[in-house]
């Protein structure tokens, strides 16, 4: 019995053909791929995260007792290790005198840093005596081009929610648990065909507990709905339905509005960057007109300039993964508010004792530190939270401008 | 004297420190410096127990509350707590204060012999023009209980009716030799050794404020009983708040998120608001060590944002818009 903790994705992994669900034909093809070696040296499984490309080739190296020889993106690809590693592997037969099999993962991982790696790859293509299975998610990208033309090609594609479902279903029965229909059908819906996202979802459910998977999941509905529209705006080609990005998003405008000035400056440069400001800055004009004027077709310029606006930016769109943040101003003056409200409330009993406002009184603030001692401190009647702020700031205000000198 | 003398002498009077500008505040009208006319005149007025109302008209600092409290303090005598009512305009400026604290104060038959009570309505400029309007109607009907003085830094911004009603004096600014004999007289009792350098500091620092050369001194004698020059500087150098040239090098030298992180800083670390913030940008771009024709468009910008800013919801969107272009005009001027 395999112990509890272990996550579902890796109790459940798949160790024969027969348990891959939904990829009939992408089996077929990696069969007669291994049995018709070397008329292809290398196959080339292209689709989606989560459809079970790594699976299918680890229940081919099961279901022939083959021994796996696998790199994924977490090892140094560059051309020297291929060779270092790959090389021996390739030449040589197996020390259990099994065929072997060799998987080189994520492909779409190979770049920058891995210099030369690609050409080192097809270069061990045409030598190797044993398969080599690479799996990808694009392999349209351009830098496939020479490799593409010496692999076979097969599609994995993206799993049904029907498949996903039943998945779920016979996990469930395995784990001798039970989940409401409607969250068993949410998690498969959400998967979008990715069997790990669906199964780790599963995972939450199990253990959070029912009502507490759902509220983190519409959490997350609202930022990968966030996500989608910045990812829209910020990367692709302005479009007809540019403008309507947003509509799906459960956000409230002046979120989003917050959302865009968090990520703008991870995007943009330059002159694209000050563009963008600009249409950000036009945006919250319009959202002042509406407060002040209660006219809220405004609503619609705020809108546009928004997502039209900042798409517009600049002209130079290309895809990058950018991992966006979440709105942290709001934070930050909420945590500076809590700071300065001892400060006010010294200021506030200061002007009452000292015959002057609190306005006045600001201005003299900075000296308060030095100024309000121990018996001052009792004269105002301080608490113990405004005195220990006195003092802090105190240390502050002598050790940033190294007052001690003068002591 | 012998700087450990001097601590030695300080330690001993550490049970009476308390705040300087309370504490060295002039308890009678030969104590008030600087303003011979206006004391004469009002002490006239207060030794025949009957006074018009009043307007203190003057800088901050120059002793306009100080006279005030002396006012009550002889009219009054030991009862002047419960007759007197002091408001600060600025920080109450409705026109609801007017309305009810100052009528009830106000209704009320004042104690002892003196047949009225005062209210003291500090920074009055503040109060909004309805607010002064029913302020002077309040006045007109409570002349018999109740005697005003206000005080304000500019008269022309009180509404003309009530300036009509009201004694003005003219406060001047502090000289300095004002602010000279002030100083010497607290570095005597306190115990503190201070050259004429250090007084050349504290009076340009405090600009004529007699309460802020008070507190620089009280802050100074915190650190060390032998106050130089060069601490009373850094004191006041560590006042400026906004530290805007630094988020506008930022800016010119092509970093704008570490511009806008220090804004913000700025901002929420000083509580200053954005008017405030774009008033700095646009006097410290005249100020950057920058070519002309840039100065203008960077301030044609700034005039921009500051429309926006007036039209807009958010100031730290536009502000940000703003260190945008100037990361963009300015394309690295600055090193």
């Amino acid at each position: 019995m395999l112990p509890k903790t272990l996550p579902l994705i890796e109790k459940y992994r798949v160790k024969k053909f027969s348990d891959i669900r939904g990829q009939d034909i992408a089996i077929q093809e990696v069969i007669n791929f291994y049995k018709r070696f070397p008329m292809k040296k290398a196959l080339i499984l292209n689709g989606p995260v989560g459809t079970g490309k790594t699976s299918l080739v680890i229940a081919l190296a099961n279901e022939f007792n083959l021994e796996l020889f696998e790199l994924n993106a977490s090892d140094l690809r560059n051309r020297l290790k291929l060779e270092e590693v790959l090389r021996p592997s390739i030449e040589q037969h197996s020390l259990f005198r099994k065929g072997k099999l060799i998987l080189m993962d994520e492909a779409d991982g190979i770049t920058g840093t891995d210099r030369g790696g690609l050409p080192e790859l097809i270069a061990l293509i045409d030598k190797t005596s044993h398969p080599i299975i690479i799996t990808a998610n694009d392999i349209w990208d351009r830098k496939f081009n020479l490799l593409r033309k010496r692999c076979h090609l097969v599609s994995v594609n993206e799993l049904t929610d029907k498949v996903i479902l039943n998945i779920i279903k016979d996990i469930l029965k395995k784990e001798n648990k039970s989940l409401r229909p409607e969250t068993i059908i949410m998690i498969s819906v959400l998967a979008k065909g990715d069997v790990r996202a669906a199964l780790n979802d599963l995972q939450t459910a199990i253990s959070l507990g029912e009502q507490a998977f759902l509220e983190e999941l519409s959490e997350r509905e609202k930022e990968e709905s966030i996500f989608n529209a910045l990812k829209n705006v910020f990367q692709n080609k302005t479009e007809e339905k540019t403008i309507r990005v947003y509509d799906n998003t459960k956000l409230e405008l002046d979120e989003i509005l917050l959302w865009v000035e968090e990520n703008i400056p991870s995007e943009y440069k330059g002159e694209a960057l000050a563009k963008a400001y600009d249409s950000l800055s036009k945006a919250d004009v319009f959202r002042g007109r509406i407060y002040r004027q209660q006219y809220w077709r405004f609503l619609l310029y705020q809108n546009f300039f928004l997502s039209a606006g900042i798409s517009t930016a600049t002209k130079l769109k290309y895809k990058k993964f950018t991992k966006y943040r979440k709105p942290s101003r709001i934070l930050k003056i909420w945590l500076s508010n809590q700071k300065n409200a001892k400060k006010k409330s010294i200021i506030a009993k200061y002007s009452q004792r000292c015959h002057i406002s609190k306005r006045k009184a600001n201005k003299e603030a900075f000296l308060f530190p030095l100024i309000i001692d121990r018996e001052a401190n009792k004269r105002l009647d301080l608490d113990e939270k405004e005195t220990e702020w006195l003092k802090e700031r105190k240390h502050d205000m002598i050790m940033s401008n190294n007052l001690n000198r003068f002591a | 004297m012998e700087l450990k003398e001097l601590k030695e002498r300080q330690l001993k009077k550490a049970n009476e420190l308390t705040i300087w500008t309370e504490k060295y505040r002039p308890k009678k009208f030969e104590g008030v410096v600087g303003q011979d006319d206006i004391i004469k005149k009002v002490q006239n007025l207060t030794k025949s127990l009957n006074i018009p109302h009043m307007m203190f008209a003057g800088p901050a600092g120059t002793g306009k509350s100080t006279l005030a409290l002396i006012v009550v303090k002889e009219l009054f005598g030991p009862t002047w707590k419960e007759n007197y009512l002091e408001l600060n305009a600025s920080d109450e400026r409705g026109i609801d204060v007017v309305r009810q604290k100052v009528k009830d104060f106000a209704r009320t038959k004042a104690l002892g012999d003196v047949p009225f009570k005062v209210i003291f309505l500090d920074e009055a400029d503040a109060l909004t023009r309805e607010a002064q309007q029913a302020l002077r109607r309040t006045m007109e009907n409570f002349t018999g209980t109740c005697r005003f003085i206000l005080s304000c830094n500019y008269s022309s911004k009180i509404i003309d009716p009530i300036q009509s009603r009201t004694a003005i004096f003219r406060f001047k600014l502090l000289e300095r030799k004002d602010i000279e004999r002030i100083i010497k007289k607290i570095a005597e009792s306190e115990n503190l050794q201070i050259s004429d350098k250090t007084i050349e500091t504290l009076y340009e620092g405090s600009e004529g404020d007699c309460r802020r050369v008070i507190n620089l001194l009280q802050a100074s004698a915190s650190i060390s009983p032998a106050i130089t020059s060069e601490l009373v500087s850094t004191l006041i150098s560590s006042a400026k708040p906004a530290d805007i040239k630094i988020v506008l090098e930022y800016a010119l030298s092509g970093d704008f998120e570490r511009a806008k992180e220090k804004l913000l800083d700025v901002m929420l670390k000083e509580s200053v608001s954005g008017t405030d913030i774009i008033k700095s940008i646009q006097k410290e771009v005249w100020n950057l060590q920058i070519d002309d024709e840039l100065k203008v468009k960077l301030t044609e910008k700034t005039g921009e944002i500051e429309f926006r800013l007036v039209e807009g919801s958010d100031e730290f969107i536009q502000l940000e818009a703003l260190l945008a272009s100037f990361v963009l005009a300015g394309k690295g001027i600055v090193k």
